[in-house]
């Protein structure tokens, strides 16, 4: 009897511990959630980057954060995760992905006093069209932007050689990147002197984000065959890439990654005492940028609500890493002259297929 | 024909790489259910043994003066833990006689969970990037020999040659000392072994740190081969292998070449969208899309299983728990 007196005075002891930690430490009036894509908190890309911008803003205003995630990658598992947090009382989510786009659809009318985030896409219906909630904010990126420049940077650096192209699923945002990437190599051969080839065998999307084997022998293969630079923009199928690279550069051959969304210098380092990396530039989207911008503008009480935002190089949303230990001082000047035009407006990108390959 | 030459030289060193850890994890799985304990948890056992590498590399790495020395001793480091991790399955399923499937269901629960809360509670991060692997080299000499030169000698690693001398050790072993005798005769017919004198619980505790150890070794070679970073999960190779060895009929030989055919084919499935080859033949027919080439090895896998089963010679007394009292 004793015994199970005891344990039921610690467990109670423990609940209420719990509870009241539970309640200390907000004194702003929101608690701010995130919603995880396919691939995992840490993924040094999409997901990091979101979550870094949510934790920046919320350690600033002192506000309980959270992130979920969930089981799967279908529209049920999200609206799980989402009403999980909700009903734990985060009523500011974000949700970064284009696969959220149907399940911040059916959110935005549920659950009305809550606000959400969505990047990368627009709350749309089941017939396809966009139905953006005062509640929402959808947030695109001009990522044939960013494309657009790591590409100039990356032709304009190593001026002759072929390149490829590898992308996770074929979904807008990734399929603008390799858009713009292919409008940035041929901008530098007609303006800035390159010659630099893409051959349409060597642009292709693998299928997934998370595929790393398949990452491996897809740049090994391309390598081989003689490509010398691969724009990846696949999440977890990039870091085999990144991983063949590498293994390549320490046999001395050349072999070199575009990273993507953040910069992924660091991950392509394989000489730890002379700072060397096989990531010659990253095509960068201000994600965190985003994600604070909107946590800090709800504390303010101007969250931009049933609007659609585009991120740009007008606004400095896109773009190349301020420091780029791959490039010389000459390709730096000359990425950031393309810059200045695209600000300026004489040079523009589309952000469509056109002509280009796949 | 020229051109399906170069297209197999071309992958063939690929394949190799992405079928060897599939190939140490399903002799691991063997050496288990030959003793009579079927161990589902090979997958957990990966995930655990490219962490410990991970973990063991990323710390000796700058400490040491040779790279290379730390991604052997991460090896060893992940062969080791993965036999004292396998002592949970163990303690269990041999001790406590409990459900095999579903301590190996729990086995690999834990380990998704455990090594990504390790992970971040120690580095801050669920990924574990190390620097560099295993060096890839041409073998001087034997990579010189026409067509067995280029598909077996060239960009080899060396755990490559490791794994295939296990795989000979351990096959001899099993077939040609009094140790793998008594091994089979516990996964056949425990209470014959135990009456002529052999300490069953022991021989399927060594049995499943064997497994534990090798799966370990599997997801630690493709940390320093082909992946580069401990992330969690090792895309499901775990239940690749098992596969693999009832494809293979609990046989050395025959998960060699199970897991041969599945890495070939898995080679040729990724990396087919770049070659043009293969994208000639999905414009002239969509079977050839890799899609189709993805779903090809467990297709066949599927097939092969419905043939075998009616002669299947799974151990007879696998995935029994051993019970001394029973008749």
């Amino acid at each position: 009897m004793t015994l199970r007196r005891t344990l039921l005075t610690l467990l109670i002891l423990l609940v209420s511990v719990s509870t009241l930690v539970a309640c200390s430490g907000t004194s702003a009036n929101f608690k701010v959630g995130m919603v995880t894509d396919s691939g995992t908190i840490d993924d040094k890309s999409f997901n990091q980057g979101t979550w870094e911008g949510v934790v920046q803003a919320a350690t600033e205003l002192k506000i309980d954060k959270n992130y979920l995630k969930p089981a799967g990658t279908t529209e049920a598992d999200y609206l799980a995760s989402i009403g999980n947090l909700y009903d734990a009382g985060f009523k500011f989510i974000v949700c970064p992905g284009y696969k959220f786009s149907s399940a911040i659809y059916k959110a935005q009318t549920q659950y009305k006093d809550a606000k959400f985030v969505l990047i990368d896409a627009q709350p749309t219906d089941a017939d396809g069209n966009a139905v953006v909630a005062t509640n929402t904010v959808a947030i695109f990126f001009a990522e044939h932007q960013s494309g657009f420049l790591a590409g100039v940077a990356s032709a304009v650096e190593l001026k002759t050689g072929e390149f490829g192209f590898i992308g996770g699923m074929e979904i807008p945002a990734v399929q603008r990147y390799n858009w713009g990437f292919q409008q940035g190599v041929a901008y530098a051969n007609a303006n800035l002197g390159t010659t630099i080839t893409i051959k349409a065998e060597n642009v292709i999307y693998q299928g997934t984000f998370s595929d790393v084997a398949g990452g491996q022998q897809l740049a090994a293969t391309m390598f081989d065959k003689g490509v010398t630079a691969i724009f990846c923009a696949a999440g977890g199928v990039g870091v085999g890439a990144i991983n063949e690279a590498k293994t390549r550069a320490t046999q001395g051959k050349t072999a070199w990654i575009i990273g993507v969304d953040v910069d992924q210098f660091a991950d392509g380092i394989y000489d730890t005492t002379n700072n060397k990396s096989i990531v010659l530039t990253s095509a960068l989207k201000g994600i965190k940028t985003a994600a604070y911008d909107m946590i800090i503008d709800q504390k303010d009480g101007k969250f931009p609500g049933g609007q659609t935002l585009t991120f740009d190089a007008s606004n400095d949303g896109v773009g190349i890493p301020a420091t780029n230990p791959n490039l010389s001082a000459a390709t730096t000047t000359a990425v950031a002259g393309v810059l200045a035009k695209l600000k300026a407006g004489t040079i523009t990108v589309a952000s469509t297929q056109g002509d280009l390959i796949k | 024909m020229q051109g399906v030459w170069d297209l197999i030289r071309l992958i063939f060193p690929y394949a190799i790489v992405f079928t060897i850890p599939l190939l140490i994890t399903s002799l691991g799985g063997l050496f288990s259910e030959r003793s009579g304990v079927v161990n589902i948890g090979l997958d957990g056992f990966m995930v655990f043994g490219s962490f410990v590498s991970a973990y063991t590399i990323k710390l000796l790495m700058p400490v040491l003066p040779n790279g290379d020395l730390a991604v052997w001793i991460g090896l060893l480091a992940a062969t080791v833990a993965g036999a004292v991790f396998s002592l949970l399955h163990s303690f269990a399923c041999v001790t406590l006689n409990a459900n095999q499937v579903i301590s190996g269901t729990a086995i690999n629960m834990i380990a998704y969970a455990v090594t990504v809360y390790i992970a971040r509670t120690i580095t801050g991060s669920g990924n574990i990037t190390i620097v560099h692997g295993i060096a890839r080299t041409d073998i001087p000499v034997l990579s010189q020999i026409p067509v067995l030169g280029d598909l077996f000698f060239k960009s080899t690693y060396a755990t490559t040659w490791v794994v295939l001398l296990i795989l000979v050790v351990f096959a001899f072993i099993l077939y040609r000392t009094a140790f793998g005798l008594r091994l089979r005769a516990c996964g056949e017919h425990p209470h014959a072994a135990d009456a002529a004198g052999i300490n069953v619980y022991r021989t399927r505790y060594i049995a499943v740190a064997i497994s534990g150890a090798f799966s370990a070794l599997g997801g630690a070679a493709i940390l320093v081969t082909y992946s580069g970073e401990f992330n969690g999960n090792v895309a499901g190779l775990g239940f690749l292998a098992l596969a693999a060895l009832i494809f293979g009929k609990w046989k050395p030989l025959g998960i060699l070449g199970a897991t041969f055919f599945f890495g070939f084919a898995a080679t040729i499935a990724n990396v087919s969208q770049v070659i043009p080859f293969f994208t000639n033949l999905v414009d002239k027919s969509p079977f050839w899309a890799p899609l189709t080439l993805k779903a090809f090895p467990y297709v066949v896998t599927l097939i092969a299983l419905v043939f075998f089963s009616k002669t299947t010679q799974a151990p007879r007394a696998s995935g029994l728990p051993y019970d001394k009292g029973q008749r």
